[in-house]
């Protein structure tokens, strides 16, 4: 395209013009790849301005418009031709698939508007073999002679990318180094990543040993030929779940050098073939070519659930265990640090750190956690510190106890448990810790430490057979019949005894006059001795005695009140009454002052008889 | 012969056992007491079990086995045991506390329907006691009762005979109240009419064939009543009132 033939043609009186209709054509490849550079170019037969390019649409414009003039004179038999070429260069690269079409471009000539044909350019999906063509060409002023058409192909053979697991299958969280390698006959140069694989359902470190910016290069025979290879990227995954977990390649970018010889009989131009000249080391043709590495199926086995302790927590590698206090013996609100350190192979940075149990007087702090982490062949290793700082409270003797680490060993596909040692702390009494200080007062509310459920009932379990209940049994019925009984027979005991008392009553009645006559006997005869007291004593006896056994009343209950109350309610006349009550009256006064005379007695004696008789026919 | 021979010796066998079942039976408890003390619960569960198959019950024996059950984390048979034991005795407070702790441990939650004042008062005096203690509670008020009556009917003074009537009324209440108490309480025991769903999941169909719309879903430990039973399935009704078909083999009854 920028070939320049001037033929010079010396005195020349006659110009003959011969120019054909400007017109504005344009070239470019129908079919394209996805990716792929390539160039558009509008020829104008003639110098016009104000040229328009179209939208390229579907398409990115890596550069132009170039514009590069080329102009020819021809004699032939007298006829003087002249040719002027104008051309109008683009750069550019299809990004997604389909066909665009491109539109007319336009340029002014000598007042007259030429445009050309617009045409479309078919865009394929990128199959991943072709070598794109290198940034030759239409970029800019470094540009070189070669083109898409005669690029040299570099063969899958002589530079390839591949992945290097260091096992083909591992447990869930175990370590696996993948180095991506760079497989190459020829040189290469520029490498970069254009697609990461995504690591999907992995925990991913890159471990690439980048010091000094250059590859680690090593020779490599694979197949019986040599292969300079060079580590690219070496990255330390752990799968995160069980199943067969696929790997995505990883896309590269790179240019590669080769040595064009093929090309050298197609050229035709002598002035190529000079420039092409290994003094020049134009035989050198930089192939910017995308690899691709295999992808490959890790398979990951999960961790055995059979003796899987209690403390597992997911840590899979090839561990140890220790802790470390700095004092045991203290005094309260003094602190003392406790740490627990893990060290091994494995992936150091998931860990999780068994937490103790301290006693709930001790104030604990967040553990301070430091991890440190080497990078070794088998992948990380490294050491995990959990530092705790603790001020006991109260004085007292307490335990830290034990604490359990456990892992799954993949070596051996085994658990493995270390324990620390548990922690005999005594804490005295320190001086702040007498009331006051820190705390007000040493009360303080429960502390809840766990929720269970109420221990087992112990001792008699008072056993009986099923389905019994108490209630509807045989002995139920017979209970309270035995009650009802009982309250029949008690009832018939109580109506009995108070009929047994009404009978006495009723004897008592009956006897009284019989009583009161033997009393009243005997008065007669101490009233013949001029006995006094004998006499009043007898008299006041059979008075008193008859009324109480004839009313009903009882000896203790006995008085003047009592007895004219009674009478009246059993509707003795009111004058015997008072007859009877003034008898009584006078017998008592007479007893109680003595020396009356003996008419006085005889007086007594007949009004008793008189009122003993007369209250007998009433009552 | 034979056959006679072996009749007798299993009848003597059998007395024998009836006897001794409750000593055996005492020692297999204490036995499972202190297995389960030892942290070996499958042990306590296969020793306890061995006492209920003696034909033996007791709210310690169905509390214990709950906290066995418990402790191996089969959630759906201790609620089950606890359960049981309940309808024993609804007012064992440690039962209450371990069956609330299990319940927290299954899946489903169900609102119960809220009860009425009265429903919920009578529901909760119920609970006041064991079905055997109403039972004594009966027979000491109706002892009561008697006394008063005689009082009633025997005592001279006025006063003593009023306060004969009005206590003797209150007991005969009391003796009313706790028969009847009693009474629900042996219905409650007596029938298997609850059950404990045991499968993980299960579907609760509109009707009691396999073919009807699934309803709603049930989870093990879940407590239902069962309404009705035919042909292999239950209707159930569950805490909130839902109604449904399951299948008899997707629940423990008691």
């Amino acid at each position: 395209m920028k070939r320049l033939v001037i033929l010079f043609l010396m005195l020349s009186p006659l110009w003959l013009w011969a120019q054909d209709d400007p017109t504005l054509t344009v070239s470019a490849k129908k079919q394209v790849m996805v990716g792929e550079r390539f160039q558009v170019v509008f020829s104008a037969n003639a110098d016009g301005r104000n040229f328009t390019a179209p939208s390229f649409e579907g398409f990115t414009v890596v550069g132009g418009p170039f514009t590069s003039t080329s102009s020819s004179i021809q004699m032939v038999n007298g006829s003087v031709t002249r040719t002027t070429t104008n051309s109008y260069t683009f750069a550019l690269q299809a990004y997604k698939e389909g066909t665009f079409r491109v539109g007319p471009a336009s340029l002014n000539v000598k007042g007259t508007k030429i445009t050309s044909e617009p045409f479309d350019i078919k865009v394929v999906p990128d199959d991943g073999s072709h070598a794109a063509p290198s940034g030759g060409g239409a970029s800019s002023g470094q540009s070189q002679a070669q083109q898409n058409t005669n690029d040299p192909q570099v063969s899958g053979k002589d530079l390839f990318l591949r992945v290097v697991p260091s096992k083909k299958s591992a447990y869930v969280g175990e370590q696996v180094v993948l180095t991506y390698k760079l497989y190459t006959k020829v040189p290469v140069s520029s490498l970069s990543v254009v697609k990461a694989p995504s690591y999907a359902g992995f925990w991913t470190k890159d471990i690439s040993d980048n010091t000094g910016g250059t590859l680690r290069q090593s020779s490599e025979y694979i197949n019986g030929i040599e292969y300079t290879s060079a580590e690219i990227q070496k990255v330390v995954v752990a799968p995160q779940r069980a199943g067969k977990l696929t790997l995505d390649p990883m896309v590269i970018e790179c240019i590669a050098q080769i040595r064009r010889e093929n090309n050298r009989q197609r050229s035709m131009d002598p002035f190529e073939e000079f420039f092409n000249d290994p003094f020049f080391n134009r035989n050198i043709t930089n192939v910017k070519k995308e690899l691709t590495s295999n992808s490959f199926v890790l398979e990951v086995k999960s961790l055995p659930e059979a003796n899987k302790p209690a403390s597992f927590a997911g840590a899979v590698g090839n561990y140890n265990f220790k802790s470390d206090i700095d004092m045991t013996e203290l005094k309260t609100n003094e602190a003392f640090t406790l740490t627990y350190t893990v060290s091994g192979t494995g992936n150091i940075e998931l860990l999780q750190m068994p937490e103790p149990v301290f006693p709930p007087d001790f104030e604990v702090y967040d553990p301070k956690i430091t991890t440190s982490t080497d990078v070794t062949a088998n992948g990380l290793s490294g050491t995990k510190k959990a530092e705790y700082l603790v001020i006991p409270r109260r004085a007292g003797s307490f335990t830290v106890p034990a604490v359990e680490f456990s892992f799954f060993n993949p070596s051996n596909g085994a658990y493995q448990t270390l324990s620390s040692k548990p922690y005999e702390i005594q804490v005295e009494k320190g001086r702040d810790d007498e009331g006051g200080g820190i705390y007000a007062s040493n009360q303080e509310d429960i502390k809840y430490l766990g929720n269970d459920i109420r221990h087992i009932m112990t001792g008699d379990p008072r056993l009986r057979p099923q389905r019994s209940a108490f209630f509807g049994s045989s002995a139920y019925y017979v209970a309270l019949l035995a009650l009802l009984l009982a309250f029949i027979l008690l009832l018939i005991l109580l109506k009995n005894r108070e009929k047994m008392e009404k009978d006495t009553a009723a004897t008592r009645n009956r006897k009284a006059d019989k009583v009161a006559r033997g009393r009243l006997k005997r008065a007669a005869q101490f009233l013949k001795e001029k006995d006094q007291d004998k006499f009043y004593v007898e008299m006041s006896q059979a008075l008193w005695g008859y009324i109480a056994d004839k009313l009903g009343i009882e000896r203790s209950k006995l008085s003047m009140d009592t007895v004219s109350e009674t009478m009246k309610e059993k509707s003795v006349p009111d004058e015997l009454t008072q007859q009877f009550v003034d008898t009584l009256n006078s017998c008592e006064f007479a007893r109680f002052a003595p020396g009356s005379a003996e008419e006085k007695m005889d007086d007594l004696y007949q009004r008793g008889i008189e009122v003993i008789s007369k209250a007998e026919k009433v009552l | 012969m034979k056959k006679y021979t072996l009749l007798i010796c299993l009848l003597i066998v059998s007395g024998l056992g009836l006897v001794r079942a409750q000593e055996n039976g005492e020692t297999w408890f204490e036995q499972a007491n202190a297995a389960y003390n030892a942290g070996r619960y499958d042990t306590a569960v296969i020793l306890y079990e061995k006492v209920v198959d003696l034909g033996m019950e007791s709210v310690p024996l169905y509390y214990n086995m709950g906290n066995a059950y418990y402790k191996k984390q089969d959630y759906p048979m201790a609620i089950y045991y606890y359960e049981k034991a309940l309808k024993i005795d609804p007012s064992n407070e440690e039962l209450q506390t371990n069956l609330a702790i299990a319940n927290r441990a299954i899946v489903d939650k169900i609102e119960p329907v809220p009860e009425s004042f009265i429903e919920k008062g009578w529901h909760n005096m119920r609970t006041w006691l064991s079905g055997n203690q109403w039972a004594w509670c009966s027979i000491i008020a109706f002892a009561l009762f008697l006394a008063a009556l005689l009082l009633f009917l025997r005592a001279r003074r006025i006063g003593l005979r009023k306060l004969g009537f009005f206590t003797g009324l209150l007991f005969l209440i009391l003796f009313g109240l706790s028969v009847v108490f009693a009474l629900q309480l042996r219905q409650a025991a007596m029938t298997e009419d609850q059950a404990i769903i045991m499968t993980p999941t299960v579907n609760v169909k509109s009707s009691p064939s396999n073919a009807s719309v699934d309803l709603f879903v049930l989870h093990e430990g879940t407590k239902v009543s069962i309404l009705e039973s035919a042909d292999g399935w239950n209707k159930i009704r569950i805490a909130n009132g839902s109604v449904g078909y399951l299948p008899e083999a997707s629940m423990l009854p008691f």
